[in-house]
């Protein structure tokens, strides 16, 4: 939160709609992302109640368990999604690139595309972490035999989750968080986490206004949740006397179809709203840094389904260094994404112009063609006054570069009086006269920040095999074992 | 204390005073600053009754899969005498082989008064602390003064003889998986255990002793992982205690409230209710939507009144403590001359609308 | 097909059900009790209604003869004396269940269970000692008043059906001990070994091979060395208690247990005390 998005919020209150926080879309959406609205049953970990799937509004496919306490009945409905999400893996793979070889002469591909999976919130994530957890050291042998795709869907639903831990990264999203990103509305972000009071702040239903739009939401008969918890109304009135008349049905399907009819009817207005949600993002253009996102996403899930079968099941906890490495690539991630997206959305800018890290205003000044001639050879250097009344916060000498043209760089020669005076280092071609358009010229409106993109050098870590000491020596080889296999899931 | 019981009790307006238990304890800690909700818990009202007179229910139901998950994980530790929370006490923390004394308490010769129930639990502990006898004390009841009502406090065991001291211990069905349960899940546990301490420490401290012999570290016993089997996390409440006893200190000093207040005012249930609840002024936050059942009604009045509070504390932060929208908006577009105190606020209000603006209006998009 | 006026269609019905089910909720919601019970009442009816009209008559419930099957043809009082004898112990109707389903063929049903120590209690007042044996409370070793949740039998020595705070311990392992002699002399059934392993698990060395498998003869040895730790102890209490008994109780209490009917709290109904033990019902109705 910021004065700027708190403004937002409260223009929003006042206006009665949500508010942009973005105008452009700053991440990838597939053509045809696998959005999963998923249910639990409350008191549990992750015991699957049920599951909308599918990758277009008009074809979804409800999954359910009968009676959630039984485990043969939660690995059935295991194997169902590992069947659907896994098919949704292998068919997003795209045609494959080739890339010139690595440092050691290996050879490089990348996957034209990857899959998307996209969940109502965060709870949704929370809820495909767990059932990746509980599944992927399944064993398909011995007593407690799983299909074998279980522990392969535990293995992909654990990748996604971590995944979603990257910031900036598309794999896996959480639909609110996504909206959030891009709109703010006029109510409390406790009160945002509801997915359809959220849809209803930004785009109200005929007749509606965002708040009405929004305290329809609120009421759980009107509006189901969008999970995975569900009403404990609902779960008292309803689900309980369903789950009991087919436990006293002795197997009969009809029983089984009335459960998956009230739990349809919980789940459809979910699902008709997580593509309503697609529809509002994709009408935002997307942003120039999302191409590039989504290729490290591609290359992420290159290495995973390359290395697949080879590779154990993710460990129950990250080794230290792994464990470190870890944390950097996410800060390092965290801090290239928000530069990134300040470059790609001139609104994500105004928050570091509000901070005064970034300056916007009009040229009123331009000596494109000076020369800097103390040095051995001339310097093509031209100096630029920019009017603004932006609360410049940088120290004279602190390198810039122009928000809307990165490669412009300059560096601050003198601030005061609301101007503030550049000198332009690079960017401009390698003559002793700009290339044509390089530099602004009087009148034009330019935004200059110290922004820079991947500030963040790469850091060291020890091999595995030379973890320090202080953090326990190298750890053993990661085996699963017997007993991650045996772990009763009730 | 004595002179503002009556007026606590006529604030109730007849109804009987509402029975605490720990989770409505630990709530009493959340949102201080906020009268409404201390004059009404010190009085004991019945805020569930009083919301739901007001056409803004409570929206805290339970599910009944979770409650029946929650009985059977509690049953199953304490089924045989004990055998698997035995084992897990020993297993991690130590108790030896011959601490396996066992006493229920949860009815005396069957039957369930409180008032005999609380006598055998101090005669219980006042004899472990004295001889050493017993070790797990099923379903105790405790009791806790609150604004002058006992309130009945019903841990799920105790422990006694982990190094001489007393243990609360909490029975929660939400699973640690490798080592990892929810937070908030855990932190509303730890408020809960701290108010079982705080009450034991004030009986230990009735019967003589040194109320340190109550650990201030709980044992919180979960489901690991995916399975039914219990694990035992240490737990220390001792940030959860400081802020519960300076809370319940607090309650005390109502009188200054009180003072303030309509003398014949009463909660009521009536027609008069809305208008007694908002003689008392609230101070609303999102917050309160999880732990007071008054939360909708302060949520409506705040919004009516455009209070920034109500879009949550952070917004309001941000917004340089301006408590309405209406006067963030007016600083923001310069309708409002600002106040001395509030000049840099609206500065910076002033500076945010115009880059929003200029962003959304595309003037500096795509030039160079 | 054909329709008398006035039968809602399956339409009208579903909607109806809906309306229901929305109403019932709301109800709920609103802390309206009474309203509930009566919208639910009105909502069974509708969805019995629905399923007439579209299902038409159900089949007989498989699975419902099918645990009448596993039953047994043994009375529920045989089923349980059968396996309390085994134990030799006080135990839980829970445990006496599981043992029944572990060593014996068939199940005890559940729901009768719950009423069983009342229906003994009555049929003792009635006709003193007609039967051979009745099935009873354990009784507090302190207030010699019936203990939450036990049952015993009446022929047991006195001594063993009351409980201090080291029985419950004591008798968990000598249960166990039993057991697993028990086990020893046959091929223990999965069911069986399932049991053992519980057991097992929570005595300490007593597990001694993989995780899940339990050798019955560790087992009892494990159980045997605990026991030594806390026989004498608890024996002293029961003894004393035993005495006091004895001096004090008519046969029905020794038998059923005393209680404490002079206190009571101020507003709760009286009958809750003079009906035969609460707190046992709400325990095995969960």
């Amino acid at each position: 939160m910021s004065a700027l998005s708190s403004l937002a919020r409260v223009q929003a209150a006042a206006a009665g709609i949500a508010q942009p926080l973005a105008t452009v879309r700053h991440c990838h959406l597939a053509d045809a992302p696998l959005v999963l609205v998923p249910l639990k049953l409350a008191g549990e970990a992750a015991a699957p109640l049920a599951v909308m799937v599918g990758s277009g509004p008009g074809d979804p496919t409800l999954l359910a368990v009968p009676q959630p306490r039984n485990r043969d009945l939660r690995f059935a409905f295991a194997a169902s999604l590992a069947t659907i999400v896994l098919k949704h893996v292998e068919t997003s793979r795209g045609a494959v690139e080739e890339l010139p070889p690595g440092k050691d002469g290996d050879e490089r591909i990348r996957y034209g595309d990857a899959p998307q999976l996209l969940v109502p919130n965060r709870g949704g994530v929370a809820f495909l972490r767990l059932m990746g957890r509980s599944t992927r050291f399944r064993s398909t042998e011995g007593q407690y035999a799983v299909d074998p795709a279980v522990p392969v869907l535990g293995r992909w639903l654990t990748w996604f989750a971590d995944r979603f831990d990257h910031p900036g990264s598309s794999l896996l999203g959480a639909m609110t968080e996504l909206l959030r990103l891009h709109w703010t509305t006029g109510q409390s972000s406790l009160e945002d986490g509801n997915l359809a009071a959220l849809v209803g702040w930004i785009d109200p239903p005929d007749g509606l206004d965002g708040p009405s739009a929004a305290a329809r939401a609120e009421d759980p008969v009107l509006c189901p949740p969008a999970g995975p918890t569900t009403d404990p109304t609902f779960d008292n009135e309803v689900l309980a006397p369903a789950i009991a008349s087919y436990d006293r049905s002795g197997g009969d399907p009809r029983a089984e179809e009335r459960l998956r009819a009230v739990l349809a009817d919980q789940l459809t207005p979910t699902w008709e709203l997580m593509w309503r949600a697609v529809g509002l993002l994709r009408e935002l253009p997307e942003g120039a840094s999302v191409p590039k996102r989504w290729e490290r996403d591609r290359d992420a899930f290159t290495h995973y389904h390359q290395t697949f079968g080879e590779a154990y099941p993710q460990a129950r906890r990250d080794a230290p260094v792994r464990a470190a490495r870890r944390l950097h690539d996410l800060e390092r991630a965290q801090d290239a994404y928000d530069a990134q997206r300040a470059f790609d959305d001139p609104l994500v800018m105004a928050e570091y112009r509000l901070g005064g890290q970034a300056f916007g205003g009009t040229v009123t000044d331009a000596d494109p063609a000076r020369l800097d001639e103390t040095g051995k050879r001339p310097k093509l250097r031209p100096l630029l006054r920019v009017a603004t009344q932006d609360p410049v916060r940088l120290d004279e000498g602190t390198t810039v570069c122009n928000a809307a043209r990165p490669g412009l760089k300059g560096k601050i020669v003198e601030i005061g009086d609301g101007t503030v005076l550049l000198e332009l280092t690079g960017g401009m071609g390698r003559k002793l006269t700009p290339e044509p358009g390089a530099v602004p010229e009087v009148g034009d409106r330019v935004c200059f920040t110290s922004l820079t993109e991947g500030s963040f050098g790469v850091a060291k870590f020890p091999d595995r095999e030379d973890t320090p000491w202080t953090h326990g020596g190298p750890p053993g080889e990661y085996v699963p074992t017997a007993e991650d296999a045996e772990e009763a899931w009730s | 204390m004595t002179e503002t019981a009556p007026d606590l009790s006529r604030l109730r307006g007849g109804a009987p005073p509402r029975n605490h238990d720990a989770r409505t304890i630990a709530a009493l800690t959340s949102n201080p600053g906020c009268a409404r909700r201390g004059v009404m818990d010190a009085a004991a009202v019945d805020k569930d009754a009083v919301a739901r007179a007001l056409g803004f229910p409570a929206p805290f139901g339970q599910s009944q899969f979770a409650i029946t998950r929650g009985n059977a994980f509690e049953a199953q530790i304490k089924a045989d005498g004990c055998a698997e929370l035995l084992a897990l006490l020993r297993d991690r923390l130590g108790l030896t082989v011959p601490e396996v004394a066992y006493d229920d308490l949860e009815s005396v010769a069957g039957n369930d008064a409180r008032e005999l129930r609380h006598s055998r639990t101090r005669r219980l502990v006042a004899q472990a602390l004295e001889s050493g006898d017993g070790t797990l004390f099923d379903h105790p009841l405790l009791r806790l003064e609150i604004a002058g009502h006992p309130a009945y406090l019903e841990p799920d065991v105790l422990a006694f003889q982990l190094a001489g001291r007393l243990h609360v211990i909490e029975i929660k069905s939400f699973a640690v998986v490798d080592g990892q349960a929810e937070p908030e899940q855990v932190a509303a546990a730890a408020r809960q255990s701290a108010v079982y301490v705080l009450a034991l420490r004030g009986l230990v401290a009735e019967l003589g002793h040194d109320p340190a012999r109550v650990s201030h570290d709980v044992f919180l016993v979960c489901p690991e992982n995916f399975s039914n089997r219990p694990t035992a996390t240490p737990l220390d409440v001792r940030p959860q205690l400081a802020v519960l006893e300076r809370q319940l200190t607090r309650l005390v000093r109502v009188d200054d409230i009180l003072a303030e207040l309509p003398a014949d005012l009463s909660f009521e249930l009536g027609e008069e209710l809305a208008t007694s609840v908002r003689a008392v002024e609230a101070r609303y936050a999102p917050d309160c939507m999880s732990g007071c059942e008054m939360a909708l009604f302060c949520r409506d009045e705040a919004r009516a009144c455009g209070r920034t509070g109500a879009l949550g504390r952070s917004v309001r932060d941000d917004l340089g403590g301006v408590d309405t929208i209406g006067t963030a908006l007016a600083l923001a577009d310069g309708s409002l001359p600002p106040s001395d105190d509030l000049a840099e606020t609206a500065e910076q209000l002033r500076t945010a609308a115009r880059l929003r603006a200029e962003a959304l209006g595309g003037a500096l998009g795509g030039v160079a | 097909m054909f329709r008398s006026p006035g039968v809602p269609t399956p339409d009208e019905l579903e909607a109806r059900i809906t309306e229901l089910r929305a109403a019932v909720r709301r109800a709920m919601a609103a802390g309206d009790r009474d309203g509930a019970r009566g919208l639910r009442a009105e909502l069974r009816d509708a969805e019995r209604a629905w399923d007439d009209a579209v299902l038409g008559d159900a089949p007989a419930p498989a699975a419902a003869s099918r645990n009448e099957d596993r039953r047994g043809l043994q009375p529920v009082r045989e089923q349980v004396h059968q396996a309390l004898t085994l134990l030799g112990a006080p135990a839980a109707p829970k445990l006496i269940g599981t043992v029944y389903a572990a060593f014996f063929p068939g199940e005890i049903p559940g729901q009768r269970l719950a009423s069983l120590r009342r229906d003994e209690e009555r049929s003792f007042r009635t006709a003193p000692y007609a039967r051979p044996y009745y099935l009873c409370a354990a009784l507090t070793a302190d207030m010699l008043a019936p203990a939450r949740g036990l049952l015993t039998v009446s022929t047991w020595p006195l001594e063993r059906r009351i409980v201090g705070p080291l029985s419950p311990r004591a008798d968990f392992l000598t249960s166990a001990i039993r057991l697993a002699e028990h086990a020893e002399r046959g091929t223990p059934s999965p069911d069986a070994r399932r049991l053992l392993w519980r057991f097992a698990s929570t005595i300490p060395g007593a597990a001694t091979g993989t995780v899940g498998t339990v050798e019955p003869a560790a087992l009892a040895a494990a159980a045997r060395a605990e026991l030594d730790v806390h026989r004498d102890r608890d024996l002293r209490r029961r003894e004393s208690a035993a005495r006091r008994a004895r001096d004090r109780l008519d046969d029905a209490q020794r038998l059923f247990g005393s209680r404490l009917r002079a206190v009571r709290e101020s507003g709760r109904p009286a009958a809750r005390n003079a009906a035969p033990d609460p707190a046992h019902d709400r325990e095995t109705d969960g």
